[in-house]
């Protein structure tokens, strides 16, 4: 009593010479005052609300109805109940708890287990009372810190979420329009489908009479070249045997044979007797006939004329430079088909040309199929006209189909609430650390590549929003990413915060290949927190 | 806070250390006189000769809080590596005919270099104290006398249930030998061990000298709180029964210290005539006073406990009595670790839960006491201030406890200790006490009587005295009527 009515005096003298610091100093006493009265009223570590159950008395209940105890027995440093509401002060329960004012800032509970510790866990250090350690109240400057921070977050929700709004008219827009450009391209489909048909049909159609003139000109040239064929070689043959027909009496005889090395055959550079038998069929001598048909196909490939021809082009060298011979526009329209058959006749006759016939580059040009006659042209000409259309009606075809498919895979995208993460589609955001950088495409995947630049690592493709229950587009799931040797696929779990600019803000390994990003976007910038009930707990 | 440091230095000529080191000659050398170069971690090494005295005392010096560039008292160390591991040796390890400190080969002091460097490292954290701290060096190599340097461990195991096993064998292999404060790592070091082993693991490592989890940094994160509810609350029930017991380990240890002989023992060298025990490898005892039987099976539902010697056994969370002699099943759950308190033993425990074992150096004591068939127990408990040396200076207690007649005593065994402690006696559990007491109370020095409630549990034979409130370290009497 005495110690209240010193404490009233103080007061009145203090109002009387500090009017300035009055309020400040006010305060301060009154909040003594109700310490000392805390500590009367109700036990330590108990918060206001409970002090109901704590009222001094004879005895006191257990909050779980357990036990009924002398009063003597709260804060005495020994657990009685089984629930630990008799030492809201103490550390004596092992599942206890303690109340910390914490005036300034944010009232707290604490384990009991905290309590005495000679650790400062309340901001006002109240949890401290041994004597051992001195805690400093540093609930204002804490209170204060809370207090800018929470504004700090009303200030990045509310900018956010403005942000956020213009992303949800943006992706509401978006999916309005794909959906009107799906009916009109559902229509288009079956439209251009029709057509094509058409197109193809008519394709088909014409091109049957282009074949068979095609073909036609084709065996009439094929028949020519072989009567040319036929004529040049027979020259060959005459001209060889009346080259080996030394004495001209129009029979090639072994002797005569053998003056030619090249016909020895065991390689010893001598043409024996029985060698040239060989050659000649076992006959000593033949006339122009037998020579032609029998004795021609042993010795073609090897016989040589030992006049010097002109122009005889070098050994080794295969085929022409493919610059084939002036082509017919006509020709060109034609399947590749015809042209390569042409290089392969070039081709013949040049190794042809290599046995040492005269004359190669006329010989080439006499061996170019003569230009089609002017119907077949025609046919052509119209086919090829049917066969651009189908392309044209083909292509359109697909194209229209391609973006259907698009649409509808689009449409099929769960971009959220409202669908508020549209914004972030298609697009890319970097993230540079000491060795890497990391890129996050939402909705399409998740790369590393080193700073000093190489080659990028894949480190998982969309896979699916991954957020909690209550809320799954907290985060992103990123998988299937490259293997690890070892180990598991690459994969990304993406965190998203509220912020203003869509941003990767860190990023980090924490299992071996399993990477986590921290990115901030306007896209999330709402209140989910729910009502914070500041730690309360209420045992009953 | 405990930091590694291996004994391998990088052949940098930018690191301070290797430019020490080659410009006094303080690497072991090639067998042709030049600095022995291996390769280790940081690549192209070489080696301080741990053996030469001079080369120690430099090793030290460099722990000098201005030298050891962001240290401060409360930094300890881990010297890893230091067989020495040598990637491109024999072995991988050093080469045999390397050289050392007065011409030796390595083939010759191979043994001792670890425990050469931990001693150094030891040394080199008293040097820096300003306070008379005590050192923390954990070691990877080891030698008979290691363990007057600090603790060491079993190295690079596997999270396997046959691992877990081995881990038993092994520890108790060590403390025969002397090497008192060893553990294995909690988990394995290779893999990943499933939610069920981890939990079996950190309850086996509870009741083991050296508690460490660790693992391979390509290993999946296993902090207790990524474990599944049911898990986590085991780990944390393993660990915080661990904690409780420091009053008894700390007295083990601080006896271990002056008389040595082992703390995890072997059941035969306290039941040396009972010959169930000689292969008995599953159980184990921590000092004189509790048998463990971890569970080291999945899904396991139970286990055959041997209990040893001509007494009783009480199971340390149910109290039930086991009689010695036979083996008895032990029911199992997820959370359950077979652990029994002989009859006749008292233990000290301290049951506040703390963040850290400091944060509980003034906590009060509850003592467990389990009586023998005669209806008598004794303990002993060494207090200290848990950090310094002051303790050689005779700033300790050290006291026994006994209880026979019905009365609880207290009185000191060790009258060189001075040191004060405000710690108390905040309960006593007695253990086989078998009729209910009429009156109990508590005599102090001051010879003032004090009357304590107590409650009797008929089923189980356990009474509970409440709150004698009296100082640990002074001697009292507690009496039953």
């Amino acid at each position: 009593m005495a110690a209240m009515k010193r404490h009233v005096l103080y007061i009145v003298r203090l109002k009387r010479y500090l009017s300035s610091y009055l309020g400040t100093i006010l305060i301060l006493v009154s909040l003594i005052g109700s310490s000392v009265r805390a500590e009367v009223g109700r036990p330590r570590g108990v918060a206001i609300s409970k002090s109901s159950f704590y009222k001094p008395g004879d005895t006191f209940t257990c909050l779980d109805n357990s036990a009924v105890l002398p009063y003597s027995q709260v804060n005495d440093d020994y657990c009685d109940c089984k629930d630990g509401t008799d030492e809201p002060g103490t550390s004596a329960c092992p599942n206890g708890f303690f109340h910390c004012t914490n005036a300034g800032h944010k009232p707290m509970y604490i384990p009991s287990s905290r309590v005495g510790d000679s650790i400062c866990d309340c901001c006002d250090g109240t949890d401290e009372y041994s004597g051992e350690v001195i805690c400093d109240n540093t609930c204002k400057e804490l209170g204060r810190a809370a207090k800018e921070e929470r504004e700090r977050k009303k200030q990045l929700l509310g900018e956010g979420y403005e942000i956020r709004k213009q992303y949800c008219e943006q992706g509401k827009t978006a999916k309005e329009e794909k959906r009107s450009r799906l009916e009109q391209l559902q229509y288009d489909k079956v439209q251009s489908e029709t057509i094509r048909n058409d197109m193809e049909a008519l394709k088909n159609q014409a091109e049957i009479p282009e074949k068979e003139a095609k073909d036609k000109h084709q065996q009439a040239w094929e028949a020519e070249k072989a009567s040319r064929q036929a004529n040049r070689e027979i020259d060959q043959i005459t001209s060889a045997f009346k080259e080996l027909d030394k004495n001209g009496d129009q029979f090639m005889s072994k002797e005569e044979l053998q003056l030619h090395p090249e016909m020895d055959i065991d390689n010893n550079t001598v043409v024996s007797d029985t060698e040239a038998k060989e050659h000649l069929e076992d006959n000593d001598q033949v006339d122009f006939d037998t020579f032609k048909d029998k004795v021609w196909p042993n010795i073609k490939d090897i016989y040589r004329s030992p006049e010097p021809v002109a122009e005889e082009p070098p050994e080794g060298s295969t085929v022409e430079p493919e610059e084939s011979p002036p082509v017919d526009p006509e020709m060109e329209a034609d399947n590749d088909k015809d042209l390569d058959e042409e290089d392969d006749d070039d081709e013949e006759d040049d190794r042809k040309d290599e046995r040492g016939e005269e004359g190669s580059p006329p010989a080439q040009e006499e061996e170019k199929m003569p230009d089609y006659d002017e119907e077949t042209k025609k046919l052509i000409e119209d086919a090829a006209l049917a066969r651009a259309n189908f392309d044209e009606a083909d292509k359109r075809f697909r194209d229209t189909e391609k973006e259907l498919n698009d649409i509808n895979s689009f449409l099929n995208m769960d971009l959220g609430p409202d669908e508020v993460f549209y914004p972030l589609k298609d697009q890319c955001y970097e993230f540079t650390d000491r060795e890497y950088i990391y890129k996050l495409c939402p909705f399409d995947q998740a790369s590393q590549r080193p700073k000093s630049g190489g080659t990028e690592t894949n480190l998982g493709r969309w896979g699916h929003w991954a957020g909690p229950e209550n809320n799954k587009y907290e985060n992103m799931k990123f998988e299937k990413g490259l293997n690890c040797w070892n180990g598991p696929d690459r994969s990304v779990l993406v965190t998203l915060h509220c912020g203003t600019n869509n941003e990767i803000v860190s990023v980090a390994e924490p299992n071996r290949c399993e990477y986590t990003f921290n990115f901030n976007t306007p896209a999330v910038c709402i209140d989910t927190t729910p009502e914070e009930p500041h730690d309360e707990h209420d045992e009953l | 806070m405990v930091t590694i440091i291996d004994p391998h230095i990088k052949r940098d000529d930018n690191y301070k250390i290797h430019k020490e080191a080659t410009s006094n000659g303080y690497y072991v050398k090639n067998k042709d006189g030049q600095d022995y170069d291996g390769w280790c971690w940081p690549g192209s090494s070489g080696w301080l000769d741990f053996t030469n005295p001079e080369i120690r005392k430099y090793w030290a010096s460099k722990f000098a809080l201005d030298e050891y560039e962001g240290s401060t008292e409360s930094l300890f160390t881990w010297n890893d590596m230091n067989e020495p591991s040598v990637f491109n040796g024999p072995e991988v390890t050093m080469h045999k005919d390397a050289k050392h400190f007065l011409d030796w080969e390595h083939r010759d002091v191979h043994n001792v270099y670890g425990l050469y460097q931990q001693m150094s490292t030891a040394q080199g954290q008293i040097q820096r104290s300003t306070k008379n701290e005590r050192p923390f060096v954990l070691s990877r190599a080891f030698f008979s006398g290691s363990q007057r340097w600090g603790a060491v461990w079993t190295g690079d195991n596997t999270g396997e249930w046959a691992h877990l096993k081995i881990s038993m064998p092994m520890l108790l292999s060590l403390n025969l030998v002397g090497i008192t404060f060893s553990g294995a790592d909690v988990g394995g070091f290779f893999k990943n061990p499933d939610a069920e082993l981890l939990t079996r693991w950190y309850q086996a490592g509870a009741y083991q000298p050296f508690l460490r989890a660790h693992a391979h940094l390509d290993t999946r994160r296993r902090e207790p709180w990524l474990q599944p509810e049911e898990n986590m609350k085991a780990i944390r029930e393993a660990i915080r029964a661990r904690y409780s017991l420091l009053p008894y380990w700390y007295t083990l240890f601080y006896v271990g210290e002056i008389r040595g002989g082992p703390i995890m023992k072997p059941l035969w060298v306290d039941f040396p005539a009972d010959k169930a025990t000689f292969t008995d490898e599953d159980s184990y005892m921590i000092g004189s006073a509790l048998l463990v039987h971890p569970v080291t099976d999945a899904g396991s539902s139970g286990v055959n406990v041997y209990f040893p010697g001509k007494t009783v056994w009480y199971d340390v969370d149910t109290y039930t009595v086991y009689p010695g002699g036979m083996t008895h099943y032990i029911p199992v759950t997820l959370n359950k670790i077979p652990v029994f308190q002989k009859g006749g033993t008292i233990i000290p425990r301290k049951n506040r839960i703390r963040r850290a074992s400091n944060l509980g150096r003034f906590d009060p004591y509850t003592l467990v006491i389990c009586l023998d068939p005669q209806g008598s127990a004794e303990g002993d408990l060494y207090i200290d201030d848990y950090h310094t040396f002051r303790y050689r200076q005779g700033e300790y207690i050290y006291r026994k406890f006994t209880f026979e007649n019905k009365k609880l005593k207290n009185r000191n065994i060790d009258y060189k200790g001075t040191y004060k402690t405000t710690s108390w006696l905040e309960q006593v559990v007695i253990v086989g006490l078998q009729n209910k007491p009429t009156h109990v109370e508590v005599t102090g020095s001051s010879s003032e009587r004090k009357s304590l409630d107590h409650s009797y549990i008929p089923e189980t034979k356990v009474l509970v005295i409440r709150r004698p409130g009296v100082n640990i370290g002074e001697d009292w009497t507690i009496s039953l009527q």
